[in-house]
């Protein structure tokens, strides 16, 4: 049927948004989605080419009719493809934003995965949650991203949003965390208050 | 007396340009929250402002030596201040790369819109759109019929660029007095705004008024 798999990826798309992870890239779905459009094409172009460019939609009603519908859904495909990139790829700059190295974090857990086997299932679920596409766009987002803070070094941009209401947290140490630097340069050695700034 | 009575009595002029400098931030900050569109960049108020974060962290570096305890108490009422005019200028920050990123090619195609961006927020949208636009090409688009491959079509009577909502309702408050009565588009309607009025809006009817200062969102 016309639009079942864009269905589906809208449907992926509507599940990813309430996930606090990324689920697998639908690749399989992608492609057939991408598919149909071209075959759709194929089929108006196949519709049209006995009227030789000479086509009057009132004379011919149904053909019209046809050649509207598939255009439709051509286009309902197109909408449906690029929400559902949009809406992982807004999922991936959210995660640079809040300081997560997406990339890494993805690694990582394919190496944690792969020694500790099972134990880690959801993190190795993540690891090839990304299509190559995606990955290339982290990549460059984050470039992008750092090139833009970098323009506001005093201010933190990636910062905590929620206002400050004091300047110090309290923080218990769980083993020695050795000598600790803070932001305006004083070192300690038995922490048991911390700049707001140094959230661990 | 009404507190009100006295407040105006002091005269703005009186006011250090310090705080006036805050009060005018936090306003824009607020306002900037809630508008749906995005608001024009306050360069000169901008550059003030982080021009006053900037000694005040140097202050705090020059005195973070002083084992003085009357010193380090007063140290801790700077940083303490400081951060919060960080967090002040991040969450204004934030809110317009917000905005951008919802609407990114509404904001480079329509020049009005355009023209209120910094130019490291221009910058920013650019490359931002041009990332996202290449990524939509590797995925998918470059497979697509070339008819269908733009990404601000009209076909169909409709545009694929979104632009905000303006006619999203939004509180005001008259910080004075409006000379001329504020009409709302497409309805009969029109009202006066008296100072301390707080109505509730399209934010289209209220726009030039907000931008021109007589009114701020709440």
């Amino acid at each position: 049927m016309y639009g079942d798999h864009a269905l589906k990826l809208i449907q992926h798309a509507k599940r990813t948004q309430a996930l606090a992870h990324l689920p697998h890239y639908q690749t399989e779905l992608v492609r057939e989605t991408t598919r149909e459009v071209r075959d759709l094409d194929k089929d108006v172009s196949n519709i049209l080419a006995p009227f030789q460019g000479s086509f009057n939609p009132s004379s011919e009603p149904a053909t019209a009719c046809s050649v509207l519908v598939n255009h439709l859904c051509m286009r309902r495909n197109k909408r449906c493809l690029l929400a559902y990139h949009r809406v992982r790829s807004d999922k991936l700059e959210e995660m640079c934003w809040s300081g997560k190295d997406v990339l890494d974090q993805e690694q990582q857990a394919g190496r944690q995965g792969n020694g500790e086997g099972s134990g880690m299932a959801s993190e190795v679920g993540n690891q090839s949650s990304l299509s190559p596409e995606e990955d290339e766009y982290v990549r460059q987002y984050g470039d992008m991203l750092a090139a833009y803070k970098g323009q506001w070094t005093d201010i933190d941009l990636t910062g905590s949003l929620e206002p400050p209401r004091d300047l110090f947290i309290d923080v218990r140490v769980l083993r020695d965390a050795g000598e600790i630097q803070t932001e305006y340069g004083y070192a300690c050695h038995s922490l048991t208050i911390l700049c707001q700034e140094w959230n661990y | 007396m009404d507190i009100d009575d006295i407040l105006a009595e002091v005269d703005v002029h009186a006011v250090p340009r310090q705080t006036q400098d805050l009060q005018e931030f936090t306003r824009a900050w607020v306002t900037e929250r809630n508008a749906p569109e995005i608001l024009p960049w306050p360069d000169a108020l901008m550059q003030r402002i982080l021009e006053r974060i900037r000694r005040q962290i140097e202050l705090v570096e020059e005195q973070t030596g002083n084992t003085d305890p009357k010193a380090n108490f007063r140290l801790i009422i700077f940083q303490t201040e400081l951060e919060r005019f960080k967090f002040l200028v991040r969450s204004f920050l934030r809110a317009r790369v917000a905005k951008i990123d919802a609407h990114a090619l509404h904001h480079l195609t329509d020049p009005s819109t355009k023209a209120r961006l910094s130019p490291s927020e221009l910058q920013y949208a650019t490359t931002h759109t041009t990332l996202l636009h290449a990524h939509y090409r590797s995925s998918f688009l470059s497979q697509f019929p070339a008819s269908l491959q733009r990404m601000d079509d009209t076909a169909g009577g409709m545009s694929m660029v979104e632009g905000p909502d303006v006619d999203r309702a939004v509180f005001v408050r008259a910080l004075k007095d409006v000379e001329e009565p504020v009409y709302v588009e497409g309805t009969d309607m029109a009202f006066e705004m008296r100072k301390g009025d707080v109505v509730v809006m399209r934010w289209s009817a209220v726009r030039e008024v907000v931008i021109a200062g007589d009114a701020e969102l709440i």
